[in-house]
């Protein structure tokens, strides 16, 4: 389950118009939603509010063997109860818990159109975030300052004990004009650079000029296939430890007004360690999801593999006593001495298409280590029921098991 | 001295290897590994190759059938060779992001993607240089402990040779571990070797034994290690002394040693202060004291040669070795080993040693030297050593030649007040070399010297030759009392010629009956140490005529 404070700060960028997944770094966060969806551990226990438009918090309590829990604040420049939804009997469970999002539309595009709070407020907008992770006394921190339209920095830090040098920082500056995206990023620990940038083409990446008449003229092909495609690249270095790393990759992702299966398929190469990756995502259903990734390492020869798969489950059929049974027959129906047409019965079931009583999510992968989680709603309570099965150990199969349970208002 | 090893019994034993390999598995994968290596450590080949280290004793503390204590210096520079079995992840962002918190990771997209690599690494060509500290009792077992850091130089050739950057980190690492499996892990592992060969109901019993005996053999030598013995003049023995006892703690250091071989010690010494008569009887020991300005030196240098001569066989072993046995009785008692104090002790004490060294003439005893010096060197340097070591009579401890070079150049300063004393000294004292040889007819009758020029060559009948020399200077000695030194000895001269033929004969037999006692240590030298060959053959002739006025 996506913490409530993830849900806020995706919020926030929301409000201001930012787009999080026009980053390489997102690149894959389809399959990555389907096939390393974490599993709870314990009992976890998430009281949070959006107090007020601009201030959030949340508690949580939780206890593997040892109790623990955590403070965690959150301060937003804008207002973002227009945004989200906070109470958790409202909140609508797929923009919560869906894995499979389809891609969101290009920040130049909806930048034209401007934010919903208006362009000032956009370009000084803020997000200040904290939490306190009580009995390790670990800390971490978050701002996100939008310097411009097209500019934004992050700087987030953890200030634990444990930590080397009493903790890490890592700076990230984000530049971001639709048809591509730049990324920047430092960090205190190995004195790690990083730069990575994606450009996107095809689909709404192209001039609306050149793509409407395109679209005509090709109609029947655009109809079958149409998306956008992503490709990038990013590069670290480690200034002290002497390390690097380098990888590319590109995508294809239908869009959402796509007429057809959507679908999402990526493919990274790490040309330094030999390691090409195929992820492969697709709705197959109205309710169901599917995610591959095959692995495969031309250095090493070494392959990996993993299937998931997302099942929406509609609430159980209400048991109302008018529409089960023999249907009673009206006045006018009686009279006439026949029975009334069933079409008017079951149309109101069919009403509300959104309305979801949970998702089913597993994922299983090359070692046959499944995971599993259910996920729903209870009145007013959020749950996330799940457990990590390991098959080769058949003794103790069950290697974790949890529940979290989270309201808010 | 010398050992052999038995090297490739070790190496054939099958069983010894798998055992071997399992227990350095267990050392190996015991502590956490680097998140660089993502499998365990398997010992896949493990050969002890044809080349058995070189050890060297420098010092022995206790020596018994059942115990021993000693320190060795070890330099191996073999064809041993380890071949370890593991994966190790070859991205290094990914063991970057391994120990890091998710919420400040760069979130890398493919970047980290691992990598693992099965590698089997070959260590070879080690080099090893360590102090060792061995303290084997048959009831604890055999304990190692390194007091330097042993490892000189290790190639480590694994698959990523190639590749610098890991190349130099495998070696670091690898490097850093076997030094902590030699210093920590070894002495711990050939403790649980050793229970399972000698003692295997204490090998049942729980871990933390053996670890406690790694603490106590690892921490206390390092603490207080036996400072270089060099420095202290007066002071070797005690500072040997002072060493083992703070090994053993003060506590073990009696039982370390045999209460009876100390009670008898405590005797001798205390014979030596009391005017005693009696001589406790020590097995395979044979007694020497210093007779001072004015005493019976020339009764005293016959009983005094026979144990010299029969030590300066090994002499030409190359190394110059000085014994001087245990100064526990000094330990014990508040001996004190200075120079003087035993030097007060030797001249007050000279009259019982007389007849202490009558005395032990009577037969059925063995005896074998107890005090020796086998330092080939000058004889004024010698003597106050000989001296210094008879000062520190009961100590049983043997330091090296290079470890008592000092001591020497500090004790010849001393000597200079000493200086009749010295020449007297080394008028007796058969250790002497070519300078000494042309001081001799100056010191010495000449009917002495005769005898003396033919080098032999030959083990066997060089201690016939000794003998009829002995026996030919005491009677030269006794009857030309005009030696140089006689001057301070007047008393001698005026002891009767009655009461010295009888001395006379009774030396002879003694001799005689060292010679035979010595003929038997010399072969069972050449029985038990295999090496002892190798010093009969080497003897050097030059030392031991100078021996022998």
């Amino acid at each position: 389950m996506r913490e409530f404070m993830d849900y806020v700060h995706s919020a926030f960028y929301e409000a201001t118009g930012w787009n999080r997944d026009n980053s390489y770094a997102a690149l894959n966060s389809t399959p990555d939603a389907l096939l390393e969806f974490p599993t709870p551990r314990g009992l976890r226990l998430t009281l949070s509010s959006l107090s007020s438009p601009n201030f959030a918090t949340s508690y949580e309590l939780g206890s593997v063997g040892v109790v623990d829990g955590s403070i965690s604040y959150l301060y937003s420049s804008v207002p973002l109860r227009v945004a989200i939804e906070s109470r958790s009997e409202r909140i609508s469970l797929p923009s919560l818990l869906r894995a499979y999002r389809p891609l969101a539309p290009l920040t130049e595009l909806k930048s034209k159109t401007s934010a919903l709070t208006g362009g000032q407020d956009v370009a000084k907008s803020s997000l200040l975030y904290g939490r306190l992770y009580l009995p390790q006394s670990l800390l971490e921190a978050l701002v996100v300052k939008r310097i411009s339209p097209a500019l934004q920095v992050q700087f987030s830090a953890v200030s634990g004990a444990h930590l080397r040098n009493g903790g890490t920082t890592v700076g990230l500056a984000q530049y971001d004009v639709g048809r591509y995206a730049l990324e920047g990023l430092a960090s205190s620990d190995g004195g790690l650079l990083g730069f990575r940038g994606v450009y996107n083409f095809g689909g709404d990446a192209e001039p609306p000029k050149v793509a409407a008449p395109a679209e005509n003229g090709n109609h029947p092909e655009r109809e079958r296939i149409y998306g956008r495609f992503s490709t990038g690249g990013e590069i670290y270095y480690g200034t002290l430890n002497k390390s690097g790393g380098i990888s590319l990759g590109a995508r294809f992702a239908t869009l959402p007004s796509h007429k057809g299966t959507p679908l999402a398929a990526t493919l990274t190469v790490n040309p330094l360690m030999g390691t090409i990756s195929a992820n492969y995502a697709v709705v197959a259903g109205k309710h169901c999801s599917l995610a591959t990734r095959m692995e495969f390492n031309v250095f090493s020869y070494e392959s990996s593999w993993a299937v998931g798969t997302e099942l929406w489950r509609k609430p159980l059929p209400r048991l109302v006593d008018d529409n089960y049974g023999l249907p009673k027959r009206s006045l006018e129906s009686k009279l006439k001495w026949k029975l009334d047409d069933p079409e008017p019965i079951k149309t109101p079931k069919d009403g509300d298409p959104e309305e979801y009583a949970g998702v089913l999510k597993a994922r299983m992968d090359q070692n046959l280590q499944i995971g599993v989680l259910w996920e729903g709603r209870i009145k007013s309570l959020l749950f996330s029921l799940g457990s990590g099965i390991d098959l080769r150990k058949t003794d103790k199969p069950f290697r974790t098991l949890g529940l979290e349970i989270q309201f808010s208002s | 001295m010398a050992f052999n090893f038995n090297w490739s019994p070790l190496t054939a034993d099958a069983d010894f290897y798998s055992r071997a390999r399992d227990l350095l598995t267990k050392a190996l994968n015991k502590s956490p590994k680097p998140p660089i290596i993502v499998d365990d450590i398997l010992v896949d080949e493990l050969n002890l190759g044809n080349v058995p280290p070189d050890l060297e004793i420098l010092e022995i503390g206790d020596l018994a059938e059942d115990r021993f204590r000693g320190i060795f210096k070890m330099t191996y520079s073999g064809d041993a060779y380890l071949t370890l079995k593991t994966r190790v992840q070859a991205n290094p962002l990914n063991t970057y992001l391994h120990s890091k918190p998710s919420f400040t990771s760069p979130k890398p997209l493919a970047a980290a993607s691992s990598l693992t690599i099965p590698i089997s690494i070959t260590l070879s060509e080690i080099k090893l240089s360590a102090f060792i500290i061995l303290v084997f009792s048959k009831q604890k077992g055999l304990t190692l402990v390194f007091r330097n850091d042993p490892l000189e130089s290790l190639k480590v050739s694994s698959t990523f040779d190639s590749i610098q950057f890991v190349r130099d980190y495998l070696q670091r690492t690898i490097e850093q571990k076997l030094r902590d499996l030699m210093m920590n892990e070894l002495p711990a592992i050939i403790h649980r070797l050793s229970l399972q060969l000698w003692c295997p109901d204490q090998a049942n019993k729980p871990g933390e034994y053996p670890a406690d005996e790694v603490d106590e053999k690892g921490v206390d030598p390092f603490i207080s290690p036996p400072d270089d013995p060099v420095d202290a003049n007066g002071n070797l023995l005690d500072a040997n002394a002072l060493s083992e006892l703070t090994l053993q703690g003060a506590g073990d250091a009696q039982s370390l040693f045999s209460q009876k071989n100390l009670l008898r010690l405590a005797a001798l010494t205390d014979s030596h202060r009391t005017l005693s008569l009696f001589t406790p009887g020590i097995r395979d020991v044979v007694f020497r004291a210093w007779t001072g300005h004015g005493d019976r030196s020339e009764a005293m240098t016959p009983a005094m040669a026979p144990p010299s001569l029969s030590r300066t066989h090994s002499l030409p072993t190359g190394t110059s070795t000085t014994y001087t046995f245990s100064d526990t009785s000094s330990a014990t008692q508040g001996y004190l080993p200075s120079r003087s104090a035993s030097q007060i002790n030797l001249n007050s004490t000279s009259p019982g040693r007389a007849v202490g060294t009558s005395s032990r003439s009577r037969p059925g005893r063995k005896k074998k030297t107890r005090v020796v010096n086998l330092r080939r060197s000058k004889s004024q340097v010698d003597s106050p050593i000989e001296t210094e070591t008879e000062s520190e009579t009961g100590s049983d401890t043997i330091s090296e030649g290079p470890f008592s070079e000092p001591l020497m150049t500090s004790s010849i300063p001393e000597m200079e007040d000493e200086d009749d004393l010295v020449e007297s000294l080394a008028s007796k004292l058969h250790f002497t070399n070519e300078e000494k040889k042309s001081a001799a007819p100056t010191n010495q009758s000449p009917l002495s010297q005769p005898p003396l020029v033919p080098g032999p060559s030959e083990h066997t009948s060089s201690i016939a030759k000794a003998l009829e020399d002995a026996s030919k200077k005491l009677s030269v000695d006794t009857g030309l009392p005009k030696r140089p030194q006689a001057k301070h000895e007047s008393s001698s001269d005026s002891s009767s010629v009655i009461l010295e033929q009888a001395w006379i004969m009774k030396m002879a037999g003694e001799i005689a009956r060292r010679v035979y006692d010595e003929k038997n240590r010399q072969n069972n030298n050449s029985n038990n140490n295999p090496s002892g060959g190798v010093w009969e053959e080497q003897e050097a002739p030059p030392t031991y005529e100078a021996a022998i006025h």
